[in-house]
């Protein structure tokens, strides 16, 4: 069973139970103890030297950083459940500029803002108001684009959902609920595009822990 | 009919896909995209790149954009030329895409905030922000340090063969040497990668500009 070594509601924890539910992949969640600072400690850090959540071990396979350990899981298991992404050297190009966009022109703005939003507040600290009206200065046009490619197709690599569109669901999420719902809810296609992924059951089963 | 490159001269994304050109030994034409007359924002340009940002490219037909994704693209097309970039044994592959992610999530955030700081915020008539710039540089030499451990184990940062995930350091990896900011050299195993993969051939012809 793949041991998966992260945080109930770590973000980057949280995209990996995503795609092993959607895989149909039965995992084990090990709890590291973030509050404690047990993913800074050496036993940890001799697996993923960066001091970061998650990283699993498939039978004695260590890896790491969440978007590489789904990319692996989904190939590993493909042709079981949800296939997250396509093989066609056509649809498999346009996944991967879809998975770039979702790095680049979405979590590169969104990640931040809810740092600053949720994660700050959690430990004490006050939001920088300012930081997070210049990000959201850059976000709008980026989910202009947004709204001009989901306009032509489903999903943000075609009309198949593909790992590139759950990618956005832990950060994006977040953002949605901590006050930021209109800035998906006010562009009609990608609100119907964001009510779609995130409804999803895979996403549903582990949105409130992994 | 070849390849098209749409891109900027010294832009470090056009360079990112030009290097990988080169490496794999596939012929392309440079179209030159003039920033500063805000051609990337023109309703030509955004009809194939909605976000307005180079590099695309036109493969016959074919319109891909986002750097990292053309670069894997033409590694995966072109896998039978040039120097091997994506390894396709399954281990070897998600530890490929383990590297490709630090890159994305571990190093390009600080060096490109570094290189906008810096750099490019004065292009665009703004200043540096002294702080904002201190602390990347401070999280930069932590990931680094990181790199340095990893890199005293294997030769790359997938392994011991280079892949895409090393090349993908180049562009901004000279840019903030260039703005005087060095931290390779004070690392060893870091400092023996960076001097490794910034004198190879395909580097060496594109670096300058297109």
């Amino acid at each position: 069973m793949v041991k998966l070594y992260g945080f109930p509601l770590s973000t980057c924890t949280r995209l990996v139970a995503l795609v092993c539910k959607e895989k149909e992949i039965p995992y084990e969640l090990i709890s590291v103890n973030l509050a404690k600072g047990e993913q800074k400690a050496p036993e940890f850090v001799a697996k993923q030297p960066f001091g970061q959540v998650p990283y699993i071990d498939d039978d004695g396979f260590i890896l790491y950083e969440s978007r590489a350990i789904s990319r692996y899981l989904s190939k590993k298991y493909q042709g079981q459940g949800t296939e997250l992404i396509p093989t066609d050297p056509q649809a498999e190009a346009l996944f991967e500029q879809a998975a770039s966009i979702e790095t680049f022109n979405f979590n590169a703005f969104v990640a931040p803002i809810v740092f600053e939003k949720l994660f700050k507040p959690f430990r004490g600290l006050q939001p920088n108001e300012e930081r997070v009206s210049e990000l959201l200065v850059s976000l709008n046009p980026k989910l202009d684009a947004y709204e001009v490619i989901l306009g032509k197709q489903k999903y943000l690599a075609g009309d198949s959902v593909t790992f590139a569109d759950l990618a956005h669901l832990p950060y994006g999420t977040a953002f949605y609920q901590v006050g930021f719902a209109d800035v998906f809810d006010s562009r009609p296609n990608l609100s119907r595009w964001w009510k779609d992924i995130s409804n999803r059951p895979a996403w549903l089963a582990v949105k409130d822990g992994a | 009919m070849v390849l098209k490159l749409y891109g900027f001269t010294t832009s470090t994304c056009s360079l990112r896909v030009a290097v990988v050109l080169k490496e794999k030994n596939v012929p392309f034409e440079f179209i030159p995209i003039d920033l500063t007359k805000g051609e990337h924002k023109a309703p030509g340009f955004t009809a194939h790149q909605p976000f307005g940002q180079v590099p695309y490219i036109d493969d016959n037909g074919l319109i891909l954009f986002e750097s990292r994704a053309i670069c894997r693209y033409i590694a995966t097309k072109y896998a039978s030329q040039g120097t091997s970039l994506i390894p396709t044994d399954p281990v070897a592959n998600a530890f490929f895409e383990q590297a490709a992610s630090i890159e994305t999530s571990n190093y390009d955030p600080f060096v490109s905030g570094l290189a906008w700081e810096l750099m490019f915020t004065m292009w665009f008539g703004g200043k540096t922000d002294e702080a904002r710039a201190a602390h990347l540089r401070t999280q930069l030499s932590g990931k680094l340090d990181a790199y340095d451990v990893i890199l005293g184990k294997q030769k790359y940062l997938g392994g011991n063969n280079i892949t895409l995930a090393d090349l993908f350091h180049l562009p901004y990896g000279a840019v903030v040497l260039s703005i005087g900011i060095d931290e390779f050299s004070g690392r060893p195993n870091v400092s023996r990668w960076w001097k490794d993969i910034s004198s190879r051939p395909s580097w060496e012809a594109v670096k300058a500009g297109l």
